[in-house]
């Protein structure tokens, strides 16, 4: 096994034993006084929203280096990262509902984080839309999208500071009590490594297809040349 | 003259129909005692917001593994064909997506 093989399989356990190691840790720390249990959905509500900016900007950074260098490798990064961006932006947008329909009495309000964060999450969609049916143009048009995708991901975290709304501000997690932050930030190292292991999976994936369909064809003109 | 006070005629007779007019909506606000509150079952909204996240993250998972092994067939199949028309199979076919999982 080489080392790169090696190492996935040691992230992959670490995942896996995160899985069992951090719901304790959740469970065991303090109920916050004003939400109750609810609050509980913090731990990982916030790490897939943080994560879900991770991914886009990776998607983003490899949009750049496929529409300004042809970068194929980039290309791939970009269609890896942008699905699993749809897939934990829609852990976000329903985990979020879920708090706010115990904390604020209703599951959605139209403000500036809850509806920047539904735009990032189309868009993303739209990346991927763009490239399953865009044509020949297809790959270019989603790498342009990738880039307002990232565009709209500081328009997402600050908004909470710059307009009014309901939903918490960002000091909410630097301020967080010392008894909340194990759980917390273990519960973000989890989901980030989540998020690498099948970032990588995915990618090595997209690499056997694409040399898959180039294979392919050269055993196309291999038959055509022995008949 | 006779138009101005046909108008306000009117005007008080329109008034005085919408104020005797039943309306459906309640139109003062009282106060009641030992009324039921609403109560949200909170470990349920915990429950569903991790299980909805760890079915999304497995159905991912589920979708790569799919993809895996249906590109695994493909290079079955293509090695297969390789041999057929005669030549030795690409070493690389198999690569780095077949030793992913």
């Amino acid at each position: 096994m080489s080392a790169l093989g090696r190492g996935f399989s040691a992230a992959l356990i670490v995942a896996a034993a995160g899985f069992l190691i951090v719901p304790f840790k959740i469970v065991a720390a303090p109920i916050e006084p004003v939400m109750g249990l609810i609050q509980k959905i913090f731990y990982f509500h916030v790490p897939f929203a943080i994560t879900m900016f991770v991914t886009t900007f990776t998607a983003a950074g490899g949009s750049v280096a496929y529409l300004f260098k042809g970068s194929e490798r980039g290309d791939r990064l970009a269609e890896a990262a942008s699905e699993l961006g749809v897939v934990f932006g829609a852990c976000v947008l329903v985990s979020g509902p879920l708090w706010g329909r115990k904390a604020w009495g209703v599951w959605w309000q139209w403000d500036a984080r809850l509806t920047s964060s539904l735009l990032l999450f189309l868009i993303l969609n739209g990346y991927l839309l763009a490239r399953r049916y865009g044509g020949p143009g297809g790959k270019k048009l989603a790498a342009a999208l990738s880039l307002f995708a990232a565009v709209d991901v500081p328009l997402v975290y600050k908004s909470v500071d710059i307009w009014r709304t309901v939903h918490p501000q960002t000091t909410v997690v630097p301020s967080l009590d010392p008894q909340m932050r194990p759980a917390f930030w273990m519960s973000f190292a989890l989901v980030l490594l989540v998020w690498g292991v099948l970032l990588t999976l995915r990618m090595r994936l997209l690499h056997a297809r694409a040399r898959l369909a180039e294979l392919e064809l050269a055993v196309e003109d291999l038959e055509e040349v022995r008949t | 003259m006779r138009i101005r006070t046909f108008m306000t005629g009117v005007v008080m007779a329109v008034v005085m129909n919408a104020a005797a007019a039943p309306s459906v909506l309640a139109q003062e606000f009282v106060k009641v005692e030992n009324a039921a509150r609403e109560q949200l079952p909170a470990p349920q909204f915990v429950g569903a917001a991790y299980a909805f996240i760890w079915l999304a993250v497995l159905g991912y998972v589920a979708f790569v593994a799919r993809n895996l092994a249906k590109t695994r067939t493909e290079i079955e199949d293509l090695k297969r064909r390789i041999e057929r028309a005669g030549g030795a199979p690409p070493s690389g076919a198999g690569g780095r997506g077949g030793g992913a999982a």
